[in-house]
């Protein structure tokens, strides 16, 4: 057991947890700013992916812009499903859940009508391997990686920088303040919800060609988020960072010495064990 | 004694709430705690029904230690209260919310509930029958069958005290009971305190409306920033100098 | 005023006549493995309701049906017991399992708790997949369960006979559930789901309660998955995973979390709603997922309020006053 071998299996870890933290930031952001969990939110990665198939893997469109259209798309659906399902559940956990349940059924379903139940493959936009200090990367995979922390950096910096992203700051803190600053609710939570779902939609165009698309491709995911924002506390945006890391670095590790199915069970037991000691989550205060 | 506080102190992230606070409610009195806002009283409050922890201190009830316990291990030793916000059970109707406060003397189980025993029901008929007598004494007996979200004001305050004193309880913390009222509402609440003295009862409560204080209270307990600045009858707190200092800007104390 | 006395002894009535006029209406034995699912399922969502009532969203609920399931078949293939004493056994599993989980759970509440129990239902089932292959029969599942064994003279190898069965255990549980909730413990368990802070300050231990409640429901569960064990006569870890847990969910809050009868609205509808759209074939889950929106939509408090929305409304046009809600004392 070298450390090369440690080190390889951590890098590994983490390459994947960077995208499924873009999921898990779309879902704590909507968390934050409407108080539901949108159990629907990995059939909006599912989109992203299948966005990415039919214009990039049949149209032949360049990648990177495929993955512009792709984040647009899902985060007008976002808003879409926000105006039309979700606007009126605020703080309605319960109810919410339920419905998006359905929303997640109409989805998936609908995707198996539209799209068909098989795998769809996508062509890697990327080739070859990249070798650092005897570690070794595909650069698909560094791109991916590279690519997910570039939408990090923006989501963070829309944050804090934009009028928009301030406002959205405003409401996840106080709801009631920000009315009373004049900020629109309504089209604050309409603007989060479709961000929340561009990123879930950008991650499943990210990991579209490395693991193809299907109807169903969004459960796994979404489990990884909510693992990730548990871990990290709900409604915090670095804690989603730190726990998508640990998350990776745990299951990479991990995958060293167990079978695949087997590590699933990790992050679960990772997850009672951060609700007992710290319920909030690592960074949590939400 | 009745209640006791020995050098109670409250300290949570940066912030001292309350510092050193030591104080006594003589049983059968109706004992007054005033103080500039964020002064501490409600946390007083929050410390002596253990809503929250003490950093440091003993607080003491009928010369036993209740500091530490939980809420409803004190509410059992006999001390009741009332919320600032006016805490209800608002989807319940007047009734079933009196009901609920007489959880402590009803003395449940899932057994008897399950068996719905002659002695279960027993207890349940008298129960009713005390929480429509109480509910009469404080005048809503008229709306028994009224959900208590859409109570007037006035009518929630007396129902949040209905349910404390359903507990039984012998020491009565309300946190500002007059708030919100007419002076003619306050007028009937602080004859009811009155009556509840008369009864034996004790009253330990937080108000801002001076008047009223000074009028019912036999003692008073002046806190500032968390510190105890004097205590005594109203007169005497009426007529010191550091309390009037405390209260420049704010409020004056007086008749 | 509160509910009348009356209410609950003709719901129960009602359940219990349907359920045993239907043997004698068919003998077809899709119609009867359809009830028996319903009757199953309603002790899972009514014991589930027990817990939402106090305010917990348990999403291990099924977790413990599973523990009953798997322990009853062990006990009668490995150990020889009789289907009748591992009935009480593989429900006592289950709550004294319960016990510690729930301990455990209940020191968060709200999301976290919901999150909490999510995370043991998926230990839980991962568990009984890939841990411990001969006992559990790993991802394959667990075959050969036999059949509920004879019990005075009587046989159950026949669908009329086990439809028999589970109403029995169907309607004590019901008869249990409904007189809880219309009593204090009803009462107190409303209380606290409203403000329980409030309830605390009045003398109510808060945990005590939730955890009564947590145990009670997990023991129901136990007894749930014992029959579903010596039903099926198969058992597999997806029996007591997420899709099953989330359809119990549906089931309860589509009928109704506030009422002790909403759980027997939502699963009677909902069940009956999944079997005529199964002909449906592809479409079935998506008509599924719209009726699902469009309920919670328009119907926020569940199908069971629907009658009270509109008793309230003709009360409103004829100038009384408004139909209380919540749980009750019975006079």
């Amino acid at each position: 057991m070298s450390i090369e071998l440690l080190v390889q299996a951590l890098l590994n870890g983490f390459g994947l947890a960077m995208v499924y933290v873009l999921v898990a930031l779309g879902l704590t952001l909507i968390f934050s700013i409407l108080e539901i969990i949108n159990f629907a939110h990995g059939e909006f990665y599912m989109l992203g992916g299948y966005v990415t198939y039919y214009v990039y893997a049949l149209s032949g469109l360049n990648y990177f812009a495929t993955l512009v259209l792709a984040i647009l798309t899902v985060g007008v659906a976002g808003v879409v499903a926000e105006r039309l399902i979700f606007h009126d559940l605020r703080g309605k956990a319960l109810n919410a859940f339920i419905v998006s349940l359905g929303l997640l059924w109409v989805m998936q379903a609908g995707a198996q009508l539209a799209f068909g139940v098989l795998d769809k493959p996508v062509p890697s936009a990327f080739s070859g391997v990249v070798r650092v200090l005897g570690l070794v990367m595909s650069v698909e995979r560094l791109v991916v990686t590279l690519s997910a922390i570039v939408l990090i950096v923006a989501l963070y910096l829309f944050l804090r920088l934009s009028r928009p992203g301030r406002a959205m700051r405003a409401v996840a803190q106080d709801p009631d303040a920000a009315a009373l600053q004049g900020v629109n609710i309504d089209a604050v939570s309409a603007l989060g919800f479709g961000v929340g779902c561009a990123l879930a939609g950008g991650a499943g165009g990210l990991l579209a060609p490395l693991f193809a698309v299907s109807p169903a491709m969004g459960a796994l995911p979404v489990v990884k988020a909510f693992i990730i924002i548990i871990v990290g506390g709900m409604g915090s945006l670095p804690g989603a960072v730190l726990g998508g890391l640990l998350l990776g670095g745990v299951e990479g590790l991990g995958a060293l010495f167990m079978g695949s199915a087997a590590v699933n069970i990790l992050g679960f037991l990772m997850v009672i064990v951060v609700l007992l000691v710290r319920p909030r989550g690592l960074v949590g205060g939400a | 004694m009745l209640l006791e506080l020995r050098g109670v102190s409250q300290r949570f992230g940066g912030l001292q709430a309350v510092a050193d606070l030591s104080m006594t409610v003589a049983p059968g009195s109706i004992h007054g705690l005033i103080g500039p806002n964020g002064a501490g009283k409600s946390t007083v409050f929050n410390l002596i029904t253990g809503v929250i922890p003490l950093t440091a201190g003993e607080i003491l009830f009928k010369r036993e230690r209740i500091s530490g316990l939980r809420s409803a291990e004190i509410c059992r030793r006999g001390i009741a209260r009332t919320f600032q916000a006016t805490a209800l059970f608002r989807e319940y109707t007047v009734l079933q919310n009196v009901l609920v406060g007489a959880h402590r003397l009803a003395a449940p189980g899932l057994g008897p509930a399950l068996l719905w025993s002659a002695s279960y029901r027993e207890r349940e008929r008298r129960a009713r029958e005390r929480g429509h007598a109480l509910l009469k004494s404080l005048g809503l007996g008229a709306v028994a069958s009224q959900v208590a979200g859409q109570l007037p004001n006035r009518d929630q305050k007396a129902l949040a005290l209905a349910m404390a004193l359903a507990t039984g309880a012998e020491l009565v913390i309300l946190d500002e009971p007059l708030a919100g009222l007419t002076d003619q509402e306050k007028a009937e609440t602080t004859a009811v305190l009155r009556r509840l003295r008369e009864q034996s009862l004790t009253v330990l409560l937080v108000e801002h409306d001076m008047k009223a204080v000074m009028g019912v209270c036999d003692t008073v307990t002046v806190l500032d920033h968390g510190v105890r600045i004097a205590e005594g009858t109203p007169r005497e707190i009426q007529t010191n100098a550091a309390v009037i200092e405390a209260y420049l800007g704010a409020e004056e104390p007086g008749a | 005023m509160e509910r009348r006395a009356a209410a609950p002894v003709a719901g129960v009535g009602l359940i219990a006549l349907a359920a045993a006029t239907l043997p004698l209406i068919t003998r077809d034995s899709y119609y009867l493995d359809v009830a028996t699912t319903i009757l199953m399922n309603l002790t899972l969502t009514m014991s589930f309701r027990l817990q939402v009532s106090t305010g917990q969203i348990n999403m291990a609920h099924i977790s413990f049906m599973g523990i009953g399931a798997y322990a009853s078949a062990l006990l009668v293939t490995r150990v020889g017991l009789s289907f009748w004493a591992t009935l009480w056994l593989g429900a006592l599993v289950a709550a004294l399992l319960a016990v510690p989980i729930g301990s455990v759970a209940l020191r968060v509440s709200g999301p976290y708790y919901f999150l909490i129990t999510f995370a043991f239902s998926e230990v839980v089932r991962l568990f009984f997949n890939n841990f411990f292959e001969g006992l559990f029969g790993g991802p394959s599942g667990l075959v050969g369960i036999p059949k509920p064994g004879r019990l005075l003279g009587l046989v159950f190898d026949g669908k009329p006979a086990l439809y028999g069965l589970m109403a029995v255990l169907c309607l004590i549980v019901v008869v249990a559930l409904v007189r809880l909730d219309y009593s204090r413990f009803g009462l107190t368990a409303g209380a606290i789901r409203q403000a329980d802070l409030v309830a605390e300050t009045l003398g109510v231990n808060v945990f005590r309660y939730k955890l009564t409640a947590f145990v009670l429901g997990s023991f129901v569960a136990g007894l749930a998955g014992v029959f579903f064990a010596h039903f099926r006569q198969v058992l597999h870890s997806s029996d007591f995973g997420l899709e099953p847990m989330v359809l119990l969910v549906v089931f309860t809050v589509i009928g109704g979390t506030g009422s002790v009868w909403g759980p027997v609205i939502g699963t009677i509808v909902m069940t009956l709603a999944s079997e005529l759209l199964r002909e449906l074939h592809h479409y079935e889950i998506l008509v599924f997922g719209a009726v699902l929106i469009l309920t919670m939509l328009f119907a926020p408090e569940g199908l069971v309020a629907l009658s009270g929305a509109a008793r309230r409304r003709l009360r409103r046009l004829r100038g009384r006053a408004p139909a209380q809600a919540g749980a009750g004392l019975a006079p």
